[in-house]
């Protein structure tokens, strides 16, 4: 038991966040929100020519094959540095197939794909969304009916992150009707460009890349299936508390960052003739702050633990996200506060911290649908 | 980062485990709760502390040479964290709370004397820090120790010096300049309690328990008392309510409320009937989760200090956070059992009337060995490096 970093994470973060602070400026993390794609290709051209795009996928495909810990803090440096790249999407839905294909459950398209994820040559991404803005098994309910040895889709994907300049794109679907929660769901490998889909942009808090993208009749091919059919869900829990650490982990980045902005903003501005860190109300804010941001780091990293070694996560995870969704919601809140009226301006760089880890925290379902798994863990349903 | 324990850590604990299984019976429980409201250290729990010396698990991860036995302080707090589980109410911590502070400041003779005493139990300190003009600005404390040729001559008063009536001796704070700067004038004594001149008085607290004032009138001590430099004791007693403020028995006090709660809802068949409300889940769930947080920070505080690291801000973030989720805890457990949750005893009470109890000692986590507020500054200026002025 050492709850703290050893050398090699150390080595992991410090480098990743090097490679942040030289390469993404906040001229690049603004840049993306006028940009059509809201996505800085060429820093993730970079990202996969270092490497960290395989960071934690299988050496068999070129990647580094390290554990989920040190993604975990790729991931935090990520979202320390806003990084305008679909380094979540991308993780998720390598990480999935690559599951998959360790539990033989995938054919040759899914070793290619990973392949690709690695070098950074494919982009990937997932959907799940849909009406509900739940996370559980419920919310999937693109129909999916047997056509030959594939599947025609209909209905609607929401939210879906990068979906127009992704190359694959992993589908959650219902492919029997008859089944509501966990049972009849199945993933499938979808070309964005296939004919019957078509998406529409949508605008959010955080000025990234996401989606509503409809199916209409489109045609899937058998060798797009991943995982087993109707029993997908098997596949998509573990990738759901995959997908809740990561992106619990660049909310605590980014608003740590944002914690360190506030707390540097209050040893410099002068006010009653004294800098404002030196008042009780600011200092005792910020402890608070401190406090709450360290809470959930240490939560995401103990449910980042439990997936590298293998144990079941859906309590830790389901902790950590119901958790950081709120109290990191409440430090950017007090961040914002100790700068005053300049949070609320467009051209100074605070707000670009709010906006992006609040709308993090709107992900990846609600804290009210995580502590319900934590109630059911602790066997009070 | 590991979280987890080892098959030697899981081994030890099961040892632990199967002693308290053994060795601790309701009746030394009884015991001790009664102890601690005013009855003394009784037979059977004088029994069980030596039992407990004779294996090691006191000051345990202590150099040898002092009666330790240069264990792991994992092992340490795995002993209190079984110890807390199994609700024994013996804070064996405060028989050593003060040993750091005399490693590192005392002469050998002091070394030799108190150590192996503190590790059988045989010596025990009270805390004689706060006084009545000041608990948390303790530097401005006004009880006087005045030298002549002989030693030194005490007079002063100090308040919440809780088990000043069992314990052997005082770890005593008095001004021995008055004209230095606050911080400067300061030193440390270890006074037997049956000096002449020392006068006990109880304050009984809503809990039930006890602590106390104690007079010191021209209490005479010889100069071997003092522990290390004359007019150095600040910095050695700081560092030890530093070091008190952190370990597993304290977050366990923090989280007990709270898994009584769970436990009462879990198995109770009233409690069942209560826990069907999913308002009522979302709030026991929510408080699962901080109480985490409460875990997660002792075992912050420990891999730290494990490293030889000295926690500049973690620790108190550590006592504010617990002691607040207690109190959290408390009053969300109050409006979740409702009328039932003021019972103090009898056969309709949850719990047999532990509920109310929890209530209150949960207010008292909230200033005991400093309040949050203090905390709160400390974090501000030792760890974001906030100016003073």
């Amino acid at each position: 038991m050492d709850v703290l970093l050893n050398e090699d994470e150390e080595m992991i973060r410090d480098g990743v966040r090097r490679f942040f602070q030289a390469e993404c400026g906040v001229p690049r993390v603004r840049a993306i929100e006028d940009d059509e794609a809201r996505t800085d290709l060429d820093l993730w051209r970079q990202l996969a020519e270092l490497g960290w795009l395989g960071l934690a996928l299988p050496a068999a495909y070129g990647g580094g094959e390290a554990p989920f810990t040190q993604l975990t803090l790729l991931f935090e440096e990520a979202g320390r540095a806003l990084a305008p790249v679909p380094l979540h999407p991308h993780m998720v839905a390598a990480l999935t197939l690559a599951a998959a294909v360790e539990r033989g459950d995938c054919g040759p398209l899914a070793e290619t794909v990973i392949s690709g994820a690695c070098m950074g040559e494919s982009l990937l991404t997932w959907a799940w969304d849909e009406r509900l803005p739940n996370i559980g098994p419920e919310v999937v309910t693109l129909n999916a009916i047997a056509d030959g040895n594939g599947w025609r889709l209909n209905g609607t994907k929401q939210m879906v992150e990068a979906f127009e300049i992704a190359d694959y794109c992993l589908v959650a679907v219902r492919t029997d009707a008859s089944q509501t929660a966990a049972g009849g769901i199945t993933l499938l490998l979808v070309e964005p460009g296939a004919e019957g889909i078509s998406s529409t942009t949508q605008r959010t808090l955080g000025g990234d890349h996401q989606s509503e993208v409809q199916f209409d009749n489109v045609y899937v091919g058998g060798d797009a299936l991943v995982g087993r059919v109707d029993d997908g869900w098997d596949l998509a829990r573990p990738m759901l508390e995959r997908a809740m650490v990561l992106n619990c982990a660049m909310i605590v980045g980014a608003t740590r960052r944002a914690a360190e902005r506030a707390f540097d903003y209050a040893k410099e501005r002068i006010a009653f003739g004294h800098p404002i860190g030196s008042f009780q109300a600011i200092q005792h804010t910020c402890a608070d702050m401190i406090t709450w941001v360290d809470g959930a780091e240490l939560l995401t990293r103990e449910a980042a633990w439990h997936i590298a070694q293998g144990m079941d996560a859906a309590l830790a995870a389901a902790a950590a996200k119901s958790f950081a969704n709120e109290r990191c919601q409440m430090v950017l809140r007090e961040a914002n506060q100790i700068h005053g009226g300049y949070a609320q301006v467009y051209e100074y760089d605070q707000q670009l911290w709010y906006r992006r880890a609040a709308a993090w925290t709107m992900r990846l379902g609600t804290s009210t649908e995580h502590r319900r798994t934590v109630a059911r863990a602790l066997e009070l349903q | 980062m590991d979280f987890g324990f080892s098959e030697e850590n899981e081994a030890f604990r099961a040892g632990i485990k199967a002693f308290i299984a053994e060795n601790v019976s309701p009746a030394i429980i009884q015991e001790m709760q009664d102890g601690a409201h005013g009855a003394g250290i009784g037979p059977l729990t004088r029994d069980l502390i030596l039992k407990i010396g004779e294996r090691g698990w006191i000051g345990m991860s202590w150099p040898k040479e002092y009666g330790g036995r240069e264990a792991d302080i994992i092992d340490q707090y795995i002993f209190e964290e079984e110890l807390a589980r199994a609700r024994v109410p013996l804070n064996l911590g405060n028989f050593i709370e003060q040993a750091p502070a005399i490693m590192k400041a005392g002469t050998e003779a002091q070394k030799k004397y108190f150590l192996p005493r503190l590790v059988r139990g045989e010596v025990t300190f009270a805390l004689g820090y706060s006084e009545p003009s000041g608990g948390t600005d303790l530097a401005s404390l006004k009880t006087r120790a005045v030298e002549d040729d002989d030693g030194y001559v005490i007079n002063g008063q100090k308040v919440f010096t809780t088990r000043a009536e069992s314990s052997s001796h005082i770890y005593l704070m008095a001004r021995t300049d008055p004209d230095a700067p606050k911080h400067q004038g300061i030193s440390i004594f270890l006074v037997p309690m049956d000096t002449p001149g020392i006068t006990v008085r109880p304050l009984w607290t809503l809990p039930g328990g006890r602590t106390n004032e104690v007079f010191l009138e021209d209490v005479r001590v010889s100069k071997d008392t003092m522990l290390g430099q004359k007019n150095g004791g600040w910095n050695i007693g700081a560092s030890a309510l530093n070091l008190g403020r952190a370990g597993a028995r304290r977050y366990c006090i923090y989280v007990s409320p709270f898994e009584d709660l769970l436990k009462y809802l879990q198995t109770d068949e009233l409690g069942r009937d209560i826990a069907k409300d999913p308002v009522t889940q979302d709030k026991v769930a929510e408080l699962y989760c901080e109480a985490q947080v409460a875990r997660l920070f002792t075992m912050r505080s420990l891999s730290m200090v494990r490293r030889g690291q000295n926690p500049p801000y973690e620790i108190s973030s550590e006592k504010i956070w617990g002691p607040e989720f207690q109190v959290r805890t408390t009053e969300a457990a109050s409006q979740i059992l409702g009328a039932y949750h003021q019972l103090w005893d009898g056969d309709g009470a949850p719990d047999g009337g532990n509920f109310p109890r929890q209530y209150v000692n949960a207010m008292v986590s909230t200033f005991g060995h400093g309040s949050t507020q203090v905390m709160r500054t400390a974090i501000a200026r030792r760890g974001l490096d906030l100016p003073r002025d």
